[in-house]
């Protein structure tokens, strides 16, 4: 009954969306965005606590929480900033990410003792239901929708 | 199994189902969704209460206390960040965000009732 109003209405973000920079943000954007938040939460808070009280215990793996929880924050701002500067910075930011939840999840698995303890990447981030693992390929795709330059050009 | 447990995990449910059904309808944020997600906002200030109450009488916190407040301060953030950052944009994935609140607060009230049972941590 109200689809068509609302379908108007998407594409009317749409068209809207592919006319500025900050498209990111927008429609699905903000549901990505989100999720990269919390994650940006849940690592930070994570590799915050294990740092501060164990960290002795497997520095490698503690340091390694630490770099998963940068890479979240600065995809989750990259993500939501407009530009093309804040563009480049997702990328990078989203890609590192895709490489670090596959090399750390294979290394958890052939050499788990060099991983004796759990980061958000370890089994392909099997601990947050395997949300780590899908999330850049998400990310990946929607920055290639979104390309400065590719619709507005 | 804790009460209080039971009825978070209700709340936050019934909240993911209504914004995700909404979303799926296409709708944009409405009086439902917000409600839903004021709601399991409401249940965290409650469950905190509780916990205070719980930590002063008959069954205090068996993990680290730290942890487990940490865990609640944090949480009674998320659905307020979620609402925030919904109600920019009046699209139908404004609603997927707000489902994400309640699933992400079901998650870490379970990590709260882990730790308040003195279940292994991190």
């Amino acid at each position: 009954m109200t689809e068509a109003r609302d379908d108007q209405g998407a594409g009317a973000v749409r068209a809207g969306a592919a006319a500025t920079a900050s498209s990111r943000s927008s429609g699905p954007g903000r549901l990505l965005i989100a999720v990269y938040g919390v994650f940006a939460l849940a690592a930070t808070a994570r590799a915050g606590y294990q740092i501060a009280t164990k960290f002795g215990e497997a520095p490698v793996a503690y340091l390694l929480s630490a770099v998963a929880a940068v890479v979240y924050i600065v995809a989750t701002v990259s993500l939501a900033r407009p530009g093309a500067r804040a563009y480049r910075v997702s990328v990078v930011a989203v890609a590192t990410e895709l490489i670090g939840v596959v090399t750390v999840g294979l290394l958890s698995i052939v050499d788990a003792q060099a991983f004796p303890s759990e980061t958000v990447w370890s089994a392909f981030g099997r601990g947050y239901g395997f949300v780590p693992l899908v999330l850049p390929v998400l990310g990946l795709l929607w920055l290639r929708r979104t390309r400065p330059g590719s619709a507005s050009a | 199994m804790d009460p209080f447990f039971l009825i978070g995990t209700l709340v936050c449910a019934v909240s993911a189902l209504l914004c995700i059904g909404a979303a799926l309808l296409r709708q944009p944020p409405n009086d439902i969704t917000i409600l839903s997600v004021a709601a399991v906002e409401l249940f965290l200030l409650v469950y905190g209460v509780g916990a205070v109450i719980r930590q002063l009488t008959f069954e205090p916190v068996l993990g680290e206390a730290w942890e487990f407040w940490g865990y609640l301060l944090t949480a009674l953030f998320v659905p307020i960040g979620a609402f925030w950052w919904s109600i920019v944009e009046k699209t139908r994935w404004s609603n997927f965000v707000l489902a994400a609140a309640g699933l992400t607060v079901f998650v870490m009230l379970f990590r709260m009732e882990q730790i308040w049972d003195g279940v292994a941590g991190l």
